[in-house]
């Protein structure tokens, strides 16, 4: 297929727009390039240089979050035990110790006829 | 570990001159190459870098503006591979979990791009690393043509018309939902056509 380039207006179709591109971004074609780009790779894996990227970060800042968020669960979980455990000693305490309201009667109603009734029937 | 045979191989690392280096018999056994280099074998991932580097490449084009910041996209990929490795599964596709890794590191180098060239922006968008006919009208149209596309639509345009990749793949690789890398690839060729029509010849 011949592609008249020559016209400058001429909108090209999705055909030629991707034969243009891959045009456009080709990679190099040349051996050395490649084996020039894996030895700079390998040099810097070998170099053991330092990679800071932010893709990197989230591993590093994950395992120190990680450390801290177990850390503070544990003081949180030691201090909500100790505030219950003095909770509780407080109310034994106040129930011991704490005023109280004066003795207190323990009243009972007086049984109705049908219950004298029945627990005369239940003696016999 | 999985057997394979192994071969000297003339080719040397730098820096590593002095040890025997080795790489399986079989090319197509990636796994085992995997493998290998979570053993430690360096020239084992270097030969999954001789492998791959083509490919991610054209991954890292794809995202970048230049060529020099693909370079720089896919160093940084590599040496962020050879250092996750231990966590890859050798049962998974290299290719795909190298991909990916690409396409985080060429997003990185583009958002701090950005912020660098905040200023003079048109300058430096989509420098090819060699322009067969600089002449012609309308590679010289459609290059200026994605410079006014937005970032995400000239990958995906990229990525989908000249290296082939699937929408799921796409949506994958620059972390949106498939959906929005069809409608971007649809909304980046109409534009394209639009722009296209709108710029003229300088002359």
């Amino acid at each position: 297929m011949t592609t008249n380039f020559s016209a400058p207006h001429r909108v090209p179709d999705d055909d030629e727009l991707t034969r243009t591109l891959r045009v456009l971004y080709a990679a190099p074609d040349s051996a050395g390039y490649w084996s020039a780009l894996e030895r700079r790779i390998m040099d810097r894996i070998a170099g053991g240089e330092p990679l800071d990227v932010w893709w990197s970060v989230p591993t590093q800042w994950a395992r120190l979050s990680l450390i801290a968020a177990g850390f503070a669960l544990i003081v949180a979980g030691s201090l909500f035990l100790r505030s219950r455990a003095e909770q509780r000693e407080m109310a034994a305490f106040d129930s011991v110790l704490g005023p109280t309201a004066g003795p207190t009667l323990a009243i009972r109603e007086a049984p109705t006829e049908k219950q004298t009734a029945l627990k005369y029937i239940d003696g016999r | 570990m999985t057997a394979i045979a192994l071969r000297p191989v003339s080719e040397t690392l730098p820096g590593h001159s002095s040890r025997r280096v080795t790489t399986p018999d079989r090319p197509d056994d990636e796994k085992a190459l995997v493998l290998s280099a979570q053993g430690g074998e360096l020239e084992a991932f270097s030969e999954l870098v001789r492998r791959h580097q083509r490919r991610a490449y054209a991954v890292a084009r794809a995202i970048v503006t230049t060529h020099e910041d693909a370079e720089d996209a896919v160093q940084d990929a590599f040496l962020h591979a050879y250092r996750a490795l231990h966590r890859f599964l050798p049962d998974q596709a290299f290719g795909a979990w190298l991909h990916r890794i690409v396409a985080n590191a060429s997003l990185d180098i583009t958002r701090r791009r950005k912020v660098r060239d905040a200023d003079d922006l048109p300058e430096t968008i989509a420098s090819p690393f060699r322009d067969p006919a600089e002449s012609d009208e309308i590679r010289r149209r459609l290059r200026e043509a994605l410079t006014h596309l937005p970032e995400r639509q000239r990958s995906v345009i990229v990525l989908h018309d000249v290296e082939g990749f699937k929408h799921s793949e796409i949506g994958k690789l620059l972390g949106i939902p498939e959906g929005t890398a069809r409608s971007d690839l649809h909304y980046a060729r109409s534009s394209l056509r639009r722009l296209l029509k709108q710029l003229r010849s300088p002359s």
